[in-house]
């Protein structure tokens, strides 16, 4: 598994299930970036509310959220948000479809949640850039998304080119080493023949891209990088390409933290088992000792203490 | 093995082996105390002169012999930043499992990036050419394991790399 899923598999499993077999059940899960959910059937057993809280739900709703939430699950959902919860949706299991493949696409869709709620300021800066390039006028808004304590999305539209710009926060030296490697071939990989309609990377550490210099309460620090993703109008021609480069460029940060993770691991296994074989090289320097059972001249057995 | 490590490993197992002449020596500074007498510094007269061997400015070994115990420490080569935090990984994961590396010792001599303190109990207990042995193929592995993890994690930046923009393809 290389590539990361958009879709919540609990959700998905979940509903998958309760489909066939409704029960009560009342559970709280989390997924990427700190967004939690709470799945529960308040009132009867056919009805399950669906509530997430996402931290940067207050600027989601300014880049309009909501529109695209209404968009995708229409009476689902809910006007009054549960509590402690930033949005909820309602889903009546007898009022869905019972053909299996709308079943499914339903599913999914239900699934997509918080793909759909983070999709807003993308699709913004999509259609902004349509405006722009018909008007010529000069950069849209900078959009910022506060998704993570420290690290963030930023979206810009021009008359050309949408930019994505993520600020990623490396905890640990050995990670922003593994991080440098990574996005170094992030950058290079472009250079490949069959991969050169990818958007364009750029990455640089320690300091922002212009577009984004201006802002305040960025920190300069090492552990710190940047990378900007250009993306072109090919990249968001129709609503299909468009949706499926939304779903993938959100979860980049999680797939490079992933992946680092991942090598973290290998190394480690590496490791574990070369000192296995060093610690076998060391054993047979070991002399045999002698472990007869001793005994004294009465027949007595000698037992050290 | 290349031939330019090769003369280096042989310097380093001859003077090993020299080197690893030892007999127990009670210290002669508190009574019915044995230690290694090159970790304890108590008496000049038992420590002997430590010798350098060094293949380049970045790759050397010291052994410093006294009359109970030899201490050596490796440098191990470090080219660039992967290689550093590789090396400094595969060290401080081996010297937290000293206790089962008998000769090993828990924290490296200053500039170096592993030691190994050798007594006479080792010597007496396990075969002296062997544990020599240990030494020379773990100065022998531990260049090619760096390399190795390092040409993997390259190898895994780029397909991950690939495969994610590859995606933006279809």
């Amino acid at each position: 598994m290389i590539l990361l899923e958009s879709q919540n598999y609990i959700i998905q499993t979940t509903l998958t299930e309760k489909i066939n077999k409704p029960s009560s059940l009342d559970v709280q899960f989390v997924d990427f970036d700190g967004v939690r959910f709470h799945l529960s059937t308040p009132e009867r057993k056919t009805s399950l509310l669906l509530s997430m809280h996402i931290r940067c739900w207050d600027e989601l709703v300014k880049y309009g959220a909501l529109d695209i939430l209404r968009r995708e699950y229409g009476v689902l959902l809910l006007d009054q948000a549960e509590q402690e919860y930033n949005v909820s949706l309602d889903i009546d299991l007898e009022q869905i479809p019972s053909d299996p493949a709308a079943q499914e696409a339903f599913i999914l869709s239900v699934a997509l949640f918080k793909r759909n709620a983070l999709a807003a300021p993308f699709e913004r800066g999509f259609k902004t850039q349509k405006e722009l390039e018909a008007s010529g006028g000069a950069p849209g808004e900078l959009m910022e998304i506060h998704y993570r304590d420290e690290e963030a999305i930023y979206v810009q539209a021009s008359p050309d080119r949408v930019t994505v710009i993520f600020s990623t926060v490396f905890r640990e030296e050995t990670d922003r080493i593994f991080g440098k490697v990574f996005l170094q071939e992030f950058v290079d990989a472009r250079r490949q023949p069959s991969i050169q309609n990818a958007p364009q990377v750029l990455y640089s550490n320690r300091d922002p891209p212009l577009e984004i210099r201006h802002l305040s309460g960025l920190r300069a620090a090492d552990d710190i990088g940047y990378v900007t993703f250009v993306l072109f109008p090919r990249h968001f021609l129709n609503a299909t390409v468009a949706g499926s480069t939304i779903s993938h460029i959100q979860l980049f940060r999680d797939y490079l933290h992933y992946h680092i993770k991942c090598s973290k691991a290998y190394m480690h296994s590496r490791m574990r088992h070369r000192v296995a074989e060093f610690q076998k090289v060391l054993n047979r320097a070991k002399t045999e000792v002698a472990t007869t059972e001793r005994k004294t001249a009465t027949g007595r057995t000698l037992i050290s203490r | 093995m290349s031939n330019v490590l090769r003369p280096y490993l042989a310097a380093v197992r001859s003077t090993l082996t020299a080197a690893l002449t030892l007999e127990n020596f009670a210290s002669q500074v508190v009574e019915r105390h044995n230690k290694p007498e090159v970790e304890a510094g108590g008496s000049k007269e038992v420590l002997l002169n430590p010798l350098t061997i060094s293949r380049n400015e970045n790759e050397r070994v010291l052994i410093e012999p006294s009359v109970n115990s030899i201490r050596l420490s490796i440098k191990i080569k470090q080219a660039d930043e992967i290689e550093r935090i590789l090396c400094h990984q595969f060290t401080r994961f081996m010297m937290q499992r000293a206790e089962s590396f008998i000769v090993l010792r828990r924290k490296p001599v200053q500039g170096y990036d592993i030691s190994f303190l050798i007594t006479n109990t080792h010597t007496e207990t396990m075969l002296k050419h062997k544990i020599v042995d240990f030494i020379i193929q773990f100065m022998e592995e531990v260049d090619r394991e760096i390399s190795e993890m390092k040409l993997s994690l390259n190898a895994r930046a780029r397909i991950v790399a690939e495969s994610y923009l590859t995606a933006f393809n279809t």
